[in-house]
């Protein structure tokens, strides 16, 4: 179902009439310069987005702007992080439109996914819980125990994404070359065009291979 | 011609062509993106304290505190962020040697480093230390840094394949004018920014065909200059409107763009490397 739409998304929405029609994620993912332009402002952007959420990371788990109030440390920041994540999410989601069936069978983006969900979660339930009680913390050098554990939390997970997303271009766990039965589920192989080989598959017939040979 | 460090120094071929093969590069290499991440988190801790830092010296983000107070809290994560894209970049660099050998972007690159460091340690810092106060060895560290950065941009204006990584910087410098430009003049320039884009899209999709390059090509270069023209100008109007109202000096507001923009320009050459 929703490979179906992916490739409705890669091959065929935008598509005109002709041999040499393109889609409009083809002539994206084809266009000279404009993908790399793409490509590197979702991985600059990063500099603004996370070099300042760490930074707030850092004040709640009391490592640094110590003698100044948490509020106006995250009401200052915060407002540039935003704009650093709407700039991530606009570029994200075109990159992700040049190549749609890629990236879904791709385990590390979809590593990156649930870790995004899970700091967003965490962002969530620091909004929700943690902070209601600010007002009693909010110029403590070193905050309650709650808020720095999401101040950890939110640390690791956005390391967790950024290195995902590294790792998204590697070809390690290509689908159709032969890697572990539980990546091929997980990335969902069986469905892509290289279609699924089993790692473990290959091992056996190569043991069986061999055990023929010495027979 | 296409400056590279093969240019520079044709000897150095075998040796840089043997790095791989030296320790620690031949550990690196099968763990190669490993470093990447490593390079990529040390890289947004500088980023981000450097924005922050600078940013303060703009009078734009903790006024709450002095600019010195801004240096002590993030002086030494800073500290980290140069040290940990220096130590994984060596690695990285030696594992993957000869292909940086023959790269323009990675020479504007390590003008950007270079020019950074000075920028930052020789004026940025000393200023934001003393509350905004520039003393004559600032003035003269800020003149050589930006000098560095300077050639740098203009390594990787004139470099073909590279060049459109310049609307990084462009792009970096539109949004610090943005943030940093108040009242009336923020939203001139946020008008006369989006009439600018609005009109080069208008000629490059409209006016002529998509693979019309030869017509496009001098279109977009002119643009670029329209961009650069428009931006610089807003930056210089805050420049003399702020020196007068706020007493705010013109060396502290340029150390302060220039100390974001010359990492940025890093950033974005060093991702220009793999697209060369």
């Amino acid at each position: 179902m929703i490979r179906e739409a992916l490739v409705w998304l890669q091959t065929s929405l935008g598509k005109g009439t002709g041999d040499t029609a393109q889609s409009w994620s083809e002539a994206l993912l084809g266009s000279l310069n404009f993908w790399g332009l793409l490509e590197g402002t979702h991985l600059i952007t990063l500099v603004l987005f996370a070099g300042t959420i760490f930074v707030v990371d850092l004040r709640l788990l009391g490592l640094t702007f110590r003698k100044t109030p948490v509020s106006v440390v995250s009401d200052k920041i915060l407002p540039l992080t935003v704009a650093g994540f709407v700039i991530l999410i606009a570029t994200g989601l075109a990159l992700f439109f040049a190549k749609p069936l890629v990236y879904y069978h791709n385990i590390w983006f979809r590593a990156k996914l649930v870790f995004l969900v899970l700091a967003m979660l965490n962002i969530v339930i620091f909004h929700t819980r943690v902070q209601n009680n600010q007002a009693a913390w909010d110029t403590l050098e070193l905050p309650p125990r709650g808020a720095r554990i999401a101040a950890m939390l939110s640390l690791l997970s956005w390391l967790l994404v950024i290195a995902m997303g590294r790792f998204i271009p590697y070809n390690w766990f290509d689908c159709g070359k032969p890697i572990p039965h539980i990546v091929n589920v997980m990335q969902d192989c069986k469905t892509s065009e290289q279609g699924a080989v089993d790692k473990e598959d290959m091992a056996k017939l190569g043991v069986a291979k061999q055990g023929g040979q010495a027979r | 011609m296409k400056l590279t460090f093969e240019v520079l120094l044709p000897a150095l071929r075998p040796w840089v062509a043997n790095l791989v093969n030296v320790w620690p590069a031949y550990i690196i290499k099968p763990q190669y993106a490993n470093w990447e991440v490593l390079h990529i988190l040390a890289l947004t801790l500088l980023g981000g304290t450097a924005i922050l830092m600078n940013l303060r010296l703009l009078n734009v983000g903790i006024t709450e505190e002095p600019p010195s107070e801004i240096y002590r809290n993030l002086r030494r994560w800073q500290d980290l962020g140069v040290i940990g894209i220096i130590v994984s970049g060596i690695l990285i660099g030696m594992a993957n040697a000869e292909k940086l050998y023959d790269s323009t972007a990675f020479v504007v690159k390590m003008c950007a480093l270079l020019g950074g460091i000075i920028l930052t340690y020789g004026a940025s810092r000393p200023v934001a230390r003393a509350d905004g106060a520039v003393s004559g060895s600032a003035k003269l560290w800020f003149l050589l840094g930006a000098l560095i950065w300077f050639a740098g941009v203009v390594i990787m204006a004139t470099g073909a394949l590279i060049n459109v990584g310049l609307y990084h910087v462009i792009t970096a410098a539109a949004l610090v004018v943005l943030i940093a430009a108040r009242g009336r003049l923020r939203w001139i320039y946020l008008i006369g920014l989006v009439a600018l884009i609005a009109v080069q899209q208008g000629i490059t999709h409209g006016v002529y065909q998509g693979d019309d390059i030869a017509h496009l090509d001098p279109v977009n270069k002119v643009f670029t200059w329209l961009y650069a023209i428009w931006i610089v100008g807003a930056g210089l109007v805050r420049l003399l409107l702020t020196r007068r109202e706020e007493r705010q000096g013109a060396y502290v507001q340029l150390i302060a763009w220039s100390g974001i923009l010359v990492w940025i320009t890093g950033a974005a050459a060093g991702r220009w490397i793999a697209f060369e």
